[in-house]
């Protein structure tokens, strides 16, 4: 019994650590795929976009926290300004915005290449690792399970809450009514956009320290967020979270047991199935089984 | 034993032949080297008359460059795309080069014109570009390529058009190609001298992540190969696929595993994730690789510890402290001020322009017949920032200085027993069986096996 | 056309061969009718014909090359634009295609396996993209979904050709070769025994030209006749071509699996062409490519997208030849540009203002 409790508590954190990844991979592009139906091909730039930020900052000299500020920061603006020239025209034409976002991610990614070579020297993880038995395991990506858990505490709090929350559920549920009951629907949506770029950056800051900062990181992130989004269904956080269970245990499961090449093949072939079997996602499976709309 | 003063050359009995080999049997006469090359030009000349005829056979024109005023250098390498990192580098070397040659009067008076199109780390790319450059642009000399994918794809086309190519990549080994010359390091330099000071310094149990591809499969195989003779033992292997950046499961099986070291073939900037998240894991275990730190300079992008105790058997690294190679990085940074890091491949493109320069002159023209006969005739060295680098005209590879180089908890460089290693597994009989001097044979003969070792 | 013997040829007359074939091949569904739009494309046949002519063999090859994507751009410009499905898995098809034709025309030499090899790795193709087919729209999934499941299939296949380096991935001869791709695949070559003619350079560039051309006459009378209809019904609204009694769910199956088909050709040729065939056809950036290339050209019309496929394939070889460090940056700008400003595709802006285009 001795000698299963280091590899299943292995298991339980190598979970933790999926969970995190996935939700927090996914939870900038659910936000605006949820609510604009927009399907951002640069979410993973983003992301990197927040990561530069946090290691420029970091090598300027602030402080790991303050930089990572700075990164989210630098990412929220980054995306206002996009949703302003080129997003708010691809409204409703779902392929369109993806074709158009796939350009802006190519330039993106060049572009930083262009700007800042091929690769920033990295930030080094902080906090140390935590031992078990023979084992250890990093503090700093624990932390980072819990920060997913403490991006979907905010968001439910943010939307079932305030003002701002409750008139976004309502544009998410019918557009024109929630306009033509006093929503300014184009703030909204800017908004929106600007919330979800803020997440997209802070899983770029938060993910800086562990892993090296080139042009084309996001694209580590996009698959999983992708797959999450998607299983997850249209509901950010039911969805988001449901998917991020579901997946981050098979992935972890196939991970721990057959190694990473049978994780990554699990969680497509995971995906794949679910959406036959799920159209809408989990989000369709709550509804059915709540009995909702 | 100090391990910065500069080592002479050992000899060794297992490893490696001595550097100098007794090649009085090998006269030019004895060699079908000149039957050969006219051979060859009547292959060339039916051929031509055969494509004229026909729209089938080969096609463009052999032996380019019409003795003009300028020689043409194709060179392909990635300026934009994944490999980046390295692909820059390799360019700039490879430019600075040029430059200097250039400056210094060209070749047989002839100046270098080096066109370098960006594959942009693209394999259909590869392709089209190196039809591009070997049917319109006739170049005399073709350079390139990074991952062994790139040089997959542009062989078929090189060897129908009996182009000069040079690989200058270090990669898993077993090209056996007439028109191709790979002058990187190959796994039997790279690990044959290493694992035996490591299992002698830290013990017999090492554990192998590898990345999920041929490079990555094969060079663990040679790892198992090289245990199995002198006795080391490999507890685990793990592959991983490429586009995995989260190694929190792979972490905790090597701290299962506890090995003496840890054998790290790691390839992307994807991969390059591992050593922080190790280091911030807590696990401390010496590590071995043949491909980190001497191009991707993980040392330098890295916080220390992350490579803390990571040892690379490798032919050159920037921090190599000979006053031949100072003398290099101090060229190379004044023509390059913004670059980073000038590595491994780097180097290889650097000395390998030289060595091109060499056969051209000796060979007298630029026709590639004849450089390639003249390759093929017995071998010949350079002075490289490395150190001297021999041809091995047997298996077209070449005879590198390897030297064992270490990151210590700073992440500052030393290096130890350099010796000079040839590329001998190629040509052992009867596998693989490699003999590129008695090679006779149009290019529809030509083999595109790439060998691996067989039964480990 | 009968005997007659009048001066004039009145070609707008119903009956008569000549206009009852331009009859099937105009419609609503196609851009260009009329006498001169046929003229302008005979002409435009007449040039590409004599181009070998006129240059050398690199440029005559590249040229076909550029246009064997056209096969790709078509086949999602038929599943896409005409059928509204979603498809990031043409290149799935494409790929699986070319490694077929790699494993048999290895196995079965000579010229008779490279042509067995076309047949079964079109047939192969075709029957993966009816399995994938009939897993999605039998199972009711549709729009965003369709996209996700057939890029997550394009990627497992990815993955998993990615590690298949060792010798023990071979199918006879044929050693599927990882990352490292598939070498030694032999061209096409049509005939039996020495008299074959092997599909290389000008050859090869009439065997492109040729079947591009039969391939976009035979899809012009196919989007054109009544099946063409049910597509774009499909397209426009799917519920309502439902009650209308059509079987929607049998049409998209077998648009995609004929998509497939298409793809797979277009892959084979790819394999003939470079001997040699990798997993990257099975990566993220070369699925974009299709998308991009007929999202450029007009995805709903089928010369939008073998134009947008050769002309965005011509500009990023350029680019990548001139452009330096930031020939991906301006292809970027390129699809921005595109989506704003002209999301129809730029063909169909062109047709409307040349005589013979589509005036709706």
């Amino acid at each position: 019994m001795a000698a299963i409790l280091p590899q299943l508590l292995n298991l339980l954190l190598q979970f933790v650590d999926s969970f995190g990844f996935l939700v927090l991979s996914a939870i900038g592009l659910a936000i605006i795929f949820g609510m604009m139906g927009v399907i951002n091909l640069a979410h993973g730039e983003f992301i990197t976009v927040g990561a530069y930020g946090t290691a420029l900052s970091y090598h300027a000299g602030l402080p790991l926290p303050v930089a990572m500020l700075v990164g989210v920061g630098l990412t929220t603006v980054f995306g206002l300004v996009l949703e302003f020239t080129i997003i708010r025209r691809l409204y409703g034409r779902l392929l369109d915005s993806m074709v158009a976002t796939w350009g802006i991610s190519l330039i993106m990614i060049q572009g930083l290449r262009i700007v800042f070579g091929s690769s920033l020297s990295s930030i080094g993880t902080p906090l140390g690792s935590v031992q078990y038995g023979s084992f250890s395991y990093s503090t700093y990506r624990l932390l980072l399970a819990g920060a997913s858990l403490l991006v979907l505490g905010l968001l439910y709090w943010v939307f079932t809450s305030t003002e701002f929350g409750t008139r976004a559920r309502a544009t998410i549920q019918d557009e024109e009514m929630s306009r033509a009951l006093g929503t300014n629907t184009n703030r909204m949506y800017l908004l929106t956009f600007g919330i979800g770029s803020a997440l997209a950056g802070l899983t770029g800051a938060l993910y800086a320290p562990t892993m090296t900062i080139v042009p084309g990181m996001g694209s580590t992130f996009l698959v999983e967020a992708f797959v999450t989004v998607v299983v997850g269904g249209a509901s950010v956080l039911v969805g988001t979270t449901g998917a991020g269970l579901l997946l981050g245990f098979i992935n972890a499961a196939f991970s721990n047991l057959f190694g990473t090449f049978a994780g990554r093949m699990a969680l497509l072939v995971t995906t794949i199935l679910v959406i036959r079997a799920l159209p809408q996602g989990i989000t369709g499976l709550l509804d059915d089984v709540r009995g909702g709309t | 034993m100090s391990s910065t003063s500069y080592i002479p050359i050992e000899e060794r009995g297992v490893y490696g032949y001595t550097m100098e080999r007794d090649n009085s049997s090998q006269t030019v006469e004895d060699r079908n080297a000149s039957s050969r090359s006219s051979r060859r030009r009547f292959l060339q000349a039916s051929g031509a008359a055969g494509a004229v005829a026909l729209t089938a056979g080969c096609s463009g024109i052999t032996g380019g460059g019409s003795g003009s005023d300028t020689l043409k250098m194709g060179v392909l390498e990635d300026q934009s795309g994944n490999f980046a990192l390295t692909g820059i580098q390799k360019y700039q070397a490879q430019k600075l080069a040029v430059e200097e040659i250039n400056a210094d009067g060209g070749i047989n008076g002839q100046e270098i014109e080096m066109i370098s199109p960006d594959p942009q780390s693209d394999n259909q790319r590869y392709q089209e570009l190196a039809r591009r450059l070997i049917n319109r642009d006739n170049v005399d000399v073709l350079f390139g390529g990074f991952a062994s994918s790139s040089r997959e794809a542009i062989r078929p086309i090189v060897d129908e058009n009996q182009q000069l190519y040079f690989y200058t990549n270090q990669y898993e080994g077993g090209v056996c190609d007439t028109y191709t010359w790979c002058t990187g390091a190959v796994p039997e330099q790279q690990i044959s001298t290493t694992l035996e000071f490591l299992t002698d310094e830290f013990g017999d149990n090492f554990y192998t992540i590898a990345a999920d591809y041929n490079f990555g499969q094969i060079t663990a195989a040679w790892y198992r190969k090289v245990a199995n003779e002198i006795g080391a033992n490999v507890i685990d292997e793990e592959f991983i696929p490429l586009d995995v950046s989260q190694f929190g499961s792979t972490i905790n099986r090597i701290q299962e595993a506890d090995p003496d070291f840890l054998v790290t073939l790691l390839v992307g900037s994807n991969h390059a994730s591992f050593y922080n998240q190790k280091n911030a894991s807590g696990l401390n275990v010496p590590m071995n690789t043949t491909i980190n730190m001497a191009q991707g300079y993980e040392h330098l992008r890295f916080d220390p510890p992350a490579l803390a105790n990571m040892y690379v058997g490798v032919n050159y690294m920037q921090e190599i402290p000979t006053e031949q190679n100072r003398d290099f990085v101090s060229r190379f940074y004044d023509r390059w001020p913004d670059a980073k890091y000038v590595g491994q491949m780097a180097q290889n493109s650097y000395f390998t322009t030289y060595l091109y320069k060499q056969a051209v002159e000796k060979a007298g023209t630029t026709n590639q017949d004849e450089v390639l006969a003249v390759l093929d005739e017995e071998p010949m060295s350079v002075e490289a920032p490395e150190g001297t680098v021999t041809t091995d005209p047997e298996t077209h590879h070449v005879t590198h200085q390897i030297r064992l180089a270490r990151a210590d908890e700073e992440h500052n460089i030393t290096f130890r027993n350099q010796q000079a290693v040839e590329p001998y597994w190629l040509r052992e009989t009867p596998y693989p069986g490699c003999d590129l001097t008695q090679t006779v044979g149009a290019s529809e003969d030509e083999e595109m096996t790439q060998y691996e070792p067989k039964g480990v | 056309m009968g005997g007659e013997t009048t001066t004039t040829v009145d070609h707008s007359a119903p009956d008569g061969t000549l206009s009852r074939l331009r009859s099937r091949l105009e419609g609503p569904n196609t851009l260009g009718e009329g006498r001169a739009f046929w003229l302008g494309f005979t002409a435009l046949l007449g040039l590409l014909l004599v181009y070998p002519l006129f240059r050398s063999s690199y440029y005559v090859s590249n040229t076909a090359y550029l246009l064997v994507s056209a096969f790709l751009g078509l086949s999602l410009c038929l599943v896409w634009g005409y059928t509204g499905i979603f498809s990031f898995g043409q290149v799935a098809f494409y790929g699986i295609a070319g490694y077929t034709f790699g494993i048999v025309s290895i196995n079965v030499t000579g010229p008779v396996g490279t042509v067995v090899g076309l047949v079964v790795a079109v047939a192969v193709a075709g029957a993966f993209a009816f399995l994938v087919g009939y897993f999605m729209f039998y199972g009711g999934v549709s729009d965003v979904y369709v996209a996700i499941i057939t890029l997550a299939v394009t990627l497992v296949l990815n993955t998993f050709m990615g590690q298949t380096a060792g010798e023990a991935w071979a199918v006879g001869a044929a050693r599927l070769g990882g990352f490292n791709g598939m070498t030694e695949i032999p061209s096409l070559a049509l005939g039996v025994g020495d008299t074959a003619i092997t599909i290389t350079d000008a050859a090869f560039y009439y065997f492109v030209v040729g079947t591009l051309l039969v391939t976009y006459l035979g899809l012009r009378v196919l989007v054109n006749s009544d099946i063409g209809y049910v597509m774009v019904g499909i397209r426009e609204n799917q519920d309502r071509t439902e009650l209308f009694g059509y079987n929607t769910q049998k049409v998209k199956l077998g648009v995609f699996t004929f998509g497939g088909v298409l793809a797979g050709f277009g892959g084979v040729v790819y394999a003939s062409w470079g001997n040699y065939i990798d997993p990257s056809v099975f990566g993220i950036t070369f699925a974009a490519l299709p998308i991009i290339w007929v999202a450029t050209g007009g995805r709903k019309w089928l010369g939008g997208a073998i134009i947008g496929t050769f002309a965005v394939t011509f500009v990023s070889q350029k680019l990548s030849v001139f452009g330096g460090q930031y020939s991906l940056v301006i292809l970027g700008a390129l699809l921005l540009f595109v989506i704003l400003v002209l999301p129809e595709g730029f063909v169909p802006q062109l047709a409307r203002r040349l005589p013979g285009g589509d005036e709706s």
